[in-house]
């Protein structure tokens, strides 16, 4: 509850010192603003409940999600280190809407009453719709924003009818109220049926899942790459808490007629893509097919709802947070040294010869890419076997044996830039911010130390 | 003679909502049938105060002034402004030979033939005249409501829309050099 009171007021903050401080120095500030925020959630500690006549719930594990939250903005903020250096780039309007985005991703993974669910959704995709135009001179930037703009407020209007069965169907906005008509004959479910339809095709939407992706490579592709590293982690982790949530509380007694449902769309995420991923020579393009497959993982959580699913969404969500943006942080280091036609390259022989120009970022790219592929001592490993354990307890073994192998067709495009990185080459060394540099040894660091003792992470939850 | 006899039968109230209810259709189908895109708009002002009268009907008068303020007054305008800036002279012709236009067509028939299936089915609970509050809608109790129940969502529209200005601001800002891919 208090970030959300942080980032809302460190937002305007920020701002203000645009015009007052220069560009370098904005960078540490919103490191700043975000580890108060992170601070300041500390002093919900152990006080759970509903706040505000019932509109936010506060309890341990939403804590933690928090934090995994504001710790993955955190990591995005120590990649863009010396991105916005150039005179075009305006950070400080980027690190407020930022910080404004965090607060609608806050909200949506601790709303009790769909109502604020909306305004945090609306909060988090309005601001992502800016950020991905960011960069005006680019007209893939342009045509990606346009697109998810015109796409992404479709999918809330869908979303804003089906809150309007819900509601009309219950009488009430509370989550909590799903379980009233759950006793009402099949004529009284109709709205309510409806309502659950339409909120979940909305949300997932949001979070890429495969029958509504079309959008996804594209924005990747157009969106700034800190931007689109953002998008990648934050949203995604924030829309499946938000799906997590309803599924638990209001439609958790009509688990028979959405798991039947969700269970298709987890397994067309996974084979579209994880097959289409290995056709894209872009390394964007490759990173958004990959999240359109781990969407597909993600949701696995939701079918195995269970007492552990909960605290393995949270692991799955920060283990793909922290091998996402290092593998967005090391291509962003080697595309902004790579200009082809006036452009930071974004094929993926970018990574040619690596290892020789910088073996520190070839060892990371290497993490990063082995724990997006779930090989064994890795976090990314830990997390799918425990989403796939949840799934298979509830007896969905067919998807368990297609989530296997699906992350043996994920190893051949993942092991694309490793195998590039290894190649001889007479480029010279590449240059590394601290910043960046510190990010990302973090990202690898704590992906293997959760790869091996993936408990310590585990049992907070 | 069924049919008439229905007719005959209506309350003025009904008569009031069957008018309301095709105008606004009448008004949905111009928007998307008519090939002036200004036309488009004048007919969407139509729909929106159709629409208004609707809440009227439903004791929602608060919502009706907004409607007609902000959609009817202040978007539509801006729909217009927008439309002369960019002076349409001929109508798109791009949907009419794509394939994309039966695609739209049939999915958007299919949504409707599902809702309207699963709504005739749906069992509405209706009011109950003897003990309804003729205070609900009115601005006042929409106060109460707002300012004391959903407190909270009220204040974060206010972040939203500190987003979408901001956002605007970052966007339109004049842009030195050329573009590119």
């Amino acid at each position: 509850m208090y970030p959300i009171i942080v980032f809302s007021v460190s937002g305007l903050l920020m701002l203000f010192l645009g015009l007052s401080v220069n560009k370098k120095s904005l960078l540490p500030y919103n490191l700043l603003f975000m580890l108060v925020g992170l601070a300041s959630n500390f002093l919900d500690w152990n006080a759970p409940g509903l706040y505000f006549n019932g509109m936010l719930e506060i309890s341990n594990p939403i804590i933690l999600v928090q934090w995994v939250l504001i710790f993955a903005a955190i990591l995005v903020s120590g990649i863009s280190s010396r991105q916005f250096d150039d005179t075009h780039a305006y950070p400080a309007e980027y690190y407020a809407i930022m910080q404004f985005a965090l607060v609608g991703a806050l909200i949506m993974v601790s709303f009790q009453n769909l109502l604020m669910l909306f305004v945090g959704l609306e909060i988090l995709s309005v601001g992502l719709y800016v950020l991905t135009g960011s960069d005006k001179r680019n007209l893939r930037g342009n045509e990606a924003a346009i697109k998810y703009f015109l796409m992404g407020s479709f999918a809330t209007g869908i979303f804003l009818f089906g809150v309007a069965m819900f509601y009309g169907a219950t009488g009430s906005f509370d989550i909590s109220s799903g379980n009233s008509v759950a006793n009402n004959l099949l004529e009284g479910k109709m709205f309510f049926w409806l309502g659950m339809v339409f909120i979940f095709i909305g949300l997932l939407f949001k979070i890429s899942a495969a029958p509504f992706h079309f959008w996804t490579a594209d924005v990747y592709q157009g969106a700034p790459t800190v931007f689109s590293a953002f998008m990648a982690t934050i949203v995604k982790t924030a829309v499946i808490f938000a799906l997590f949530r309803l599924a638990a509380y209001s439609f958790n007694l009509e688990y028979e007629n959405w798991s039947k449902f969700l269970v298709i769309i987890i397994g067309l995420s996974m084979v579209i893509g994880n097959v289409t991923a290995v056709f894209q020579t872009n390394f964007k393009r490759v990173l958004a097919f990959s999240s359109i497959s781990q969407a597909g993982f993600m949701l696995l959580s939701l079918i195995g709802l269970g007492a552990q699913s909960y605290g393995n969404l949270g692991f799955y969500s920060l283990s793909y947070a922290l091998a996402t943006i290092s593998a967005f942080g090391v291509f962003l280091v080697i595309s902004s040294n790579t200009i082809v036609e006036g452009r930071p390259s974004e094929n993926i022989n970018v990574f040619d010869g690596l290892f020789s120009r910088n073996p520190d970022l070839a060892i990371i790219l290497l993490i990063s890419m082995l724990s997006l592929a779930g090989i064994p001592l890795t976090s990314g490993f830990w997390s799918k076997f425990f989403v796939l354990n949840d799934a298979a307890a509830k007896g969905y073994f067919w998807i368990l044996i297609l989530g296997v192998l699906m992350s043996a067709v994920s190893l051949y495009y993942y092991f694309n830039p490793i195998r590039a990185s290894f190649k001889k080459t007479d480029l010279g060394k590449i240059e590394i911010s601290s910043l960046s540099k510190y990010t990302l040894y973090v990202c690898a660091a704590l992906t293997i130390l959760f790869g091996i003792a993936p408990n310590i992470l585990r049992s907070l939850f | 003679m069924h049919f008439l006899e229905i007719i005959k039968n209506l309350s003025l109230v009904q008569w009031a909502f069957y008018f309301l209810s095709i105008l606004t259709l009448y008004g949905a189908l111009g928007t998307i049938l008519s090939k002036n895109p200004i036309h488009s708009v004048i007919y969407l002002v139509v729909t929106f105060f159709s629409i208004s009268g609707i809440y009227i009907m439903l004791n929602a008068q608060f919502l009706a002034a907004v409607n007609v303020i902000v959609y009817a007054g202040a978007i539509m305008v801006l729909f217009l402004f927008v439309l002369m800036f960019l002076n349409l002279k001929e109508e798109s012709t791009e949907m009419k030979t794509s394939p994309m236009l039966i695609a739209a067509v049939s999915t958007g028939l299919l949504l409707g033939l599902i809702l309207i299936a699963t709504i005739r089915k749906a069992e509405i609970t209706r009011v109950n005249y003897n003990d309804f509050d003729p205070n609900t809608g009115l601005i006042e109790t929409l106060g109460m409501v707002l300012y004391k129940n959903y407190m909270l969502p009220f204040e974060l529209v206010s972040v939203l829309f500190l987003v979408a200005m901001s956002g605007a601001i970052l966007l339109g800002k004049r842009e030195k050099g050329e573009s590119h891919f």
